[in-house]
C-alpha cells in the first residue's frame, strides 16, 4: 500500500487556486523532500495530508484512508507552521496531555513526553510555559510532539527555518537517524539540506506538480560539477574543453561549474580534471558527481 | 536509542478521549490566569447575592412590599409558586440563578474553540483525536465546569439556610438537588450555542458579540412573526433560555416541566455543532 496517493487533489480559496490537480504516489521510505516557492501550495498540500482541510475536488488518502479518520489517528504526525502551543500551560503537561490522547496512560506519556524533548535537546525547558521559550526552541518543542509515540509517517513544514545552523543540523541528523521506522516529508526552501536528507524531491510551482526528482538517479547523470577555489574561468573553461570526452562546460555561478561530459569510463573526467590542476597549480574546493538540487530544479 | 514507553490504553478509544478532554479543559480554566479571573469575578457577584438578598430571603418573602415588586416585574400569578417552596433562601437563589447562570454560562463558555483555533493548537490535537471527540470534550468540560460553580453556590445558600434554622437542612439538600439538576439542564443549551459560535469567532470576545448578536435577532423577529403570524408563535421555543421566564413559577418537581425544551434544543445544537466541527478547516 502506498503511503501517501493524491488523485487530482485540487484546493481553491474563493477564486484564488492553490493546489490545483495534484497527482502523487509517494511509498514509505527514505525522506521526501517538498520544494517550491512562496505561494506555491505546499502548506496547502500538508493542511490536506493533515485533514486541516478538505479538498475542492479530487481525492487524497495516506495509508490507504481518508486524513482525519479514526485509522489514521496517531499514526501520522506533523509540525504545521503558524501554529503554537497554549502559552498558559507548561510544556511538559501538554505534551504528557497529547501522549495520554495518544493511548499512553499518565505515567507512560510522561516519559515519551520527556523522550522527545531529549531528542531535540530541551528536556531542561520541559517546565516552561512556551511564552518563555525562544521562536528556535519553540520550533524544537513542536518538532518534539510530531515525533512522540514514533508514527509512521511525519510531516515536516519548513523545520528548520528560524533555526540556528547548529541546531539545525541536529534535526538533520535526527531526521536521518529515524528514518528508519518513520518516513518523513520535508518542505524547506534549504536546498542543500533537503539534498542530504531526502531522496525524493517534489517541486511544486503555481499549485501545480512540476517536476519529481529522484536524487538516487542523479548519480547517473553524465554531469560533474566544479567548485573552485578562486581561477581565472575562461582559462579553466578552455583548458577544461580541451579534456577528452568533455561535451560542455558552463560557470553556472561564480566559481561553479557544471561540465557534461559523455566518458564511458568510471573516474577518467575526474582524474583528467585533478591531473590539470596539478599542472595549472588551481586550488578545487570541490568535485561532485552529477548536478546540485538547485541546478536539477532550476536549470 | 532510549527505550521508548509503551502505550497501554487501545488505540483512538472515542470515549476515553473525549472524557479526557474534558478534564484537560476544567483543569486549564482553573489552573490558567484567565479562568481564575472569571472565577474572581463570579465569587464577588454570588457573595453579594448570598450576603443580601438570600441570607435575608426568609423576610423578604413574607414582606409583602418585596411580594409586590415581584409580582410588578414577572406579573400577578407569575410568581405565586415561588412563595410555596419550603426553603425561603432557594426560592429567591431559584430567581437568581435561573438568570444569572445562563449570562454567566455565554461568558464562560465563549472560549471554547475560538482562541485554539487562531492559535493554530488544534493542529496539534486533530492528529491525535477525532473531531467528534474534540467538539464532545470541551462541551463535556465546560458543562462540569459550570456544574462545579452551580453546585458551590447551592451548597453556599443550603448553608445559609441552615444557619438561620437547623431543622431546615433536609429539606434545603432536596430542594438543592432539584435545583442543581434543572440548573445543568438550563446551561445545556447555552453551552451548546456557544460551542457553535466560538467555533465560528476567531476570538472569546467575538463569540459573546454574536451571542448577544443570535438572542437579540431571534428576540426580535421570534416577537415580530408572534405579532403577525401567531399561528407560529411556538416558534420561541427554539431560542435557548425562552422557557426561563416561565420555570420561576414553578416549584419542586414541577421545575423538570420544562426540562424537555433545554434538552431537545441542546441535543439540536450538539448535531449541529458535530456537523461543523467536521466539515470546518482548522
Amino acid at each position: 500500500m502506498s503511503l501517501v496517493n493524491c488523485k487530482g487533489l485540487s484546493k481553491s480559496y474563493g477564486d484564488k487556486k492553490a493546489l490545483s490537480q495534484v497527482d502523487i504516489t509517494l511509498n514509505a521510505g527514505s525522506p521526501i523532500a517538498l520544494v517550491g516557492p512562496n505561494g506555491a501550495g505546499k502548506t496547502t498540500l500538508f493542511s490536506l495530508l493533515c485533514g486541516y482541510i478538505t479538498p475542492s475536488s479530487g481525492e487524497v488518502s495516506l495509508l490507504g484512508h481518508k486524513p482525519g479518520s479514526a485509522e489514521l489517528l496517531g499514526r501520522i504526525a506533523s509540525l504545521p507552521q503558524d501554529a503554537s502551543l497554549d502559552p498558559n500551560l507548561d510544556v511538559l503537561t501538554q505534551l504528557t496531555f497529547f501522549g495520554t490522547l495518544q493511548g499512553y496512560n499518565r505515567k507512560n506519556a510522561q516519559a515519551e513526553a520527556i523522550r522527545v524533548l531529549n531528542l531535540v535537546d530541551l528536556a531542561d525547558s520541559a517546565k516552561q510555559k512556551p511564552r518563555a521559550l525562544s521562536h528556535g526552541m519553540a520550533k524544537r518543542v513542536a518538532i518534539a510532539q510530531a515525533l512522540m509515540g514514533s508514527p509512521e509517517l511525519v510531516l515536516l513544514d519548513e523545520p528548520t527555518a528560524g533555526l540556528d545552523p547548529a541546531n539545525a543540523k541536529k534535526i538533520r541528523e535526527l531526521v536521518k537517524s529515524l528514518a528508519g521506522t518513520t518516513t518523513f516529508i520535508i518542505s524547506s526552501h534549504n536546498l542543500d539540506e533537503l539534498e542530504k536528507l531526502c531522496d525524493q524531491v517534489l517541486y511544486l510551482e503555481h499549485g501545480q506538480l512540476r517536476q519529481s526528482v529522484s536524487m538516487a538517479e542523479s548519480q547517473h547523470d553524465d554531469y560533474i560539477t566544479l567548485t573552485m577555489q578562486g581561477c581565472e574561468s575562461t582559462s579553466l573553461i578552455e583548458a577544461v574543453l580541451k579534456l577528452a570526452d568533455i561535451s560542455s562546460i558552463e560557470e553556472r555561478q561564480a566559481n561553479q561549474f557544471l561540465i557534461k561530459h559523455n566518458s564511458a569510463e568510471s573516474y577518467a573526467i575526474e582524474i583528467s580534471l585533478l591531473t590539470l590542476f596539478k599542472e595549472r597549480n588551481w586550488q578545487y574546493k570541490a568535485i561532485l558527481k552529477g548536478r546540485t538540487l538547485e541546478e536539477k530544479l532550476f536549470s | 536509542m532510549e527505550h521508548t514507553p509503551q502505550k497501554t490504553a487501545p488505540k483512538n478509544s472515542m470515549p476515553r478521549n473525549t472524557l479526557l478532554l474534558a478534564q484537560f479543559e476544567v483543569k486549564k480554566m482553573l489552573f490558567n490566569p484567565r479562568g481564575l479571573v472569571a472565577l474572581a469575578a463570579f465569587a464577588l457577584v454570588w457573595l453579594l447575592i448570598l450576603l443580601y438578598p438570600i441570607s435575608s430571603a426568609s423576610s423578604f418573602l413574607i414582606n409583602p412590599d418585596f411580594r409586590g415588586i415581584i409580582e410588578g416585574i414577572f406579573g400577578p400569578d407569575a410568581v405565586s409558586e415561588l412563595f410555596k417552596w419550603p426553603v425561603a433562601e432557594l426560592a429567591v437563589y431559584w430567581i437568581a440563578a435561573l438568570y444569572i447562570f445562563p449570562l454567566f454560562s455565554i461568558f464562560v463558555s465563549a472560549d471554547q474553540f475560538a482562541t485554539d483555533k487562531s492559535r493554530g493548537t488544534f493542529r496539534f490535537l486533530t492528529l491525535r483525536v477525532g473531531r467528534d471527540s474534540l467538539f464532545f470534550g470541551r462541551f463535556l468540560g465546560h458543562i462540569a465546569l459550570q456544574s462545579i460553580l452551580v453546585c458551590l453556590t447551592v451548597i453556599a445558600t443550603i448553608l445559609l439556610a441552615a444557619n438561620r434554622d437547623m431543622s431546615l437542612l433536609l429539606p434545603a439538600l432536596i430542594s438543592g438537588l432539584i435545583v442543581t439538576l434543572n440548573l445543568i439542564i438550563v446551561l445545556l443549551p447555552y453551552t451548546a450555542l456557544m460551542a457553535i459560535l466560538s467555533l465560528y469567532a476567531s476570538s472569546a470576545r467575538q463569540a459573546t458579540i454574536y451571542a448577544i448578536l443570535v438572542w437579540a435577532a431571534m428576540s426580535i423577529s421570534i416577537a415580530i412573526i408572534n405579532n403577525y403570524l401567531p399561528i407560529i408563535s411556538e416558534l420561541k421555543w427554539i431560542l435557548p433560555g425562552s422557557q426561563i421566564s416561565l420555570m420561576i413559577n414553578t416549584q419542586g418537581l414541577q421545575t423538570f416541566m420544562y426540562a424537555p425544551v433545554a434538552l431537545v434544543q441542546a441535543g439540536i445544537l450538539l448535531f449541529l455543532g458535530k456537523v461543523y466541527i467536521n466539515r470546518s478547516a482548522l
